[in-house]
């Protein structure tokens, strides 16, 4: 038996998110969009989800004069995404 | 990238090994960058105070150090504020927590040396620069970085025993010339 895939990680937006996420301790929306090559909107949208879900915290604040988004993510985020991960290897063992 | 594309399971591990690694690789390669503004800053200063020293025969021109802070972090903060904020990981962190434990063990050490206790600060700081460019290469894993650190290290404290006066400066311009070059490897290795 295969064990599910969480269905939130399994886009490739919200997955390339945490990925980035995973290896840092809190990254900007630009830099996000600049990694993942999204659009602005698109970004937004999928990073509203991943806050829902409790993966990701958002802090608005300033740098400089200049408004500044920060993306974390949490220790519930990070175990969904080590679950995500060892599932996919499930997966993949059993292919071979 | 679409949020709604099916991908397989090789896909997704390829996706997230993908980004992971870009995003690791664009961090430290934003590292060099502190390495060459840091090495610029030090190559000047160094070669600067030792021309006033020489042509003037004067030793006060030494209090131009406590200068160099101010412009390199001055110059950092500067680029700092139009660059897209690149984060930190577990090896920026560390590197450049290093090297600000290494700015504050040499300001204060030059601070006390010229105040209260003297003491041979150049070969204080050539070793603990030289250890500190040494741990950067482990942390990078870069062994020319890492032999360039114990060349400087070793080299800089005979160096700074053996030569008097401002001729001792120019290990410090042999310094700054090790971090340009090291902040160069970085981008080479990370590029």
């Amino acid at each position: 038996m295969f064990p599910k895939l969480d269905p939130l990680l399994h886009s490739e937006l919200r997955l390339a998110v945490m990925s980035v996420l995973a290896g840092v301790e809190e990254a900007d929306f630009t830099y996000l969009k600049k990694q993942t090559g999204a659009t602005s909107g698109n970004l937004s949208v999928q990073i509203d989800k991943l806050t829902a879900a409790g993966y990701i915290t958002v802090e608005k604040g300033f740098k400089g004069k200049m408004p500044r988004t920060a993306c974390r993510i949490t220790p519930a985020g990070a175990e969904a995404f080590r679950n995500y991960v060892d599932a996919l290897k499930t997966y993949l063992s059993a292919g071979e | 990238m679409e949020q709604n594309k099916e991908m397989t399971a090789v896909e997704s591990l390829q996706l997230i090994t993908e980004t992971f690694n870009n995003s690791r690789r664009g961090i430290l390669r934003n590292s060099a960058k502190y390495f060459i503004l840091w090495g610029t800053v030090l190559t000047l200063t160094s070669l600067a105070i030792y021309l006033l020293w020489h042509f003037t025969g004067k030793p006060e021109w030494n209090y131009l150090w406590f200068v160099m802070p101010t412009i390199g972090y001055g110059v950092a903060a500067f680029l700092g504020r139009y660059d897209v904020a690149v984060p930190k990981n577990e090896i920026s962190r560390m590197v450049g927590g290093m090297w600000s434990v290494f700015g504050a063990f040499s300001i204060t050490l030059s601070a006390i040396a010229v105040f209260l206790v003297p003491m041979h600060v150049t070969l204080i700081i050539a070793i603990i620069m030289g250890l500190a460019e040494c741990m950067s290469g482990v942390l990078l894993k870069n062994w020319a970085i890492i032999i360039c650190g114990f060349i400087f290290g070793i080299g800089g404290a005979v160096f700074a025993i053996m030569m008097k006066s401002e001729a001792q400066l120019l290990i410090f311009t042999l310094g700054g010339v090790l971090l340009l070059v090291t902040g160069l490897i970085i981008k080479l290795q990370y590029k």
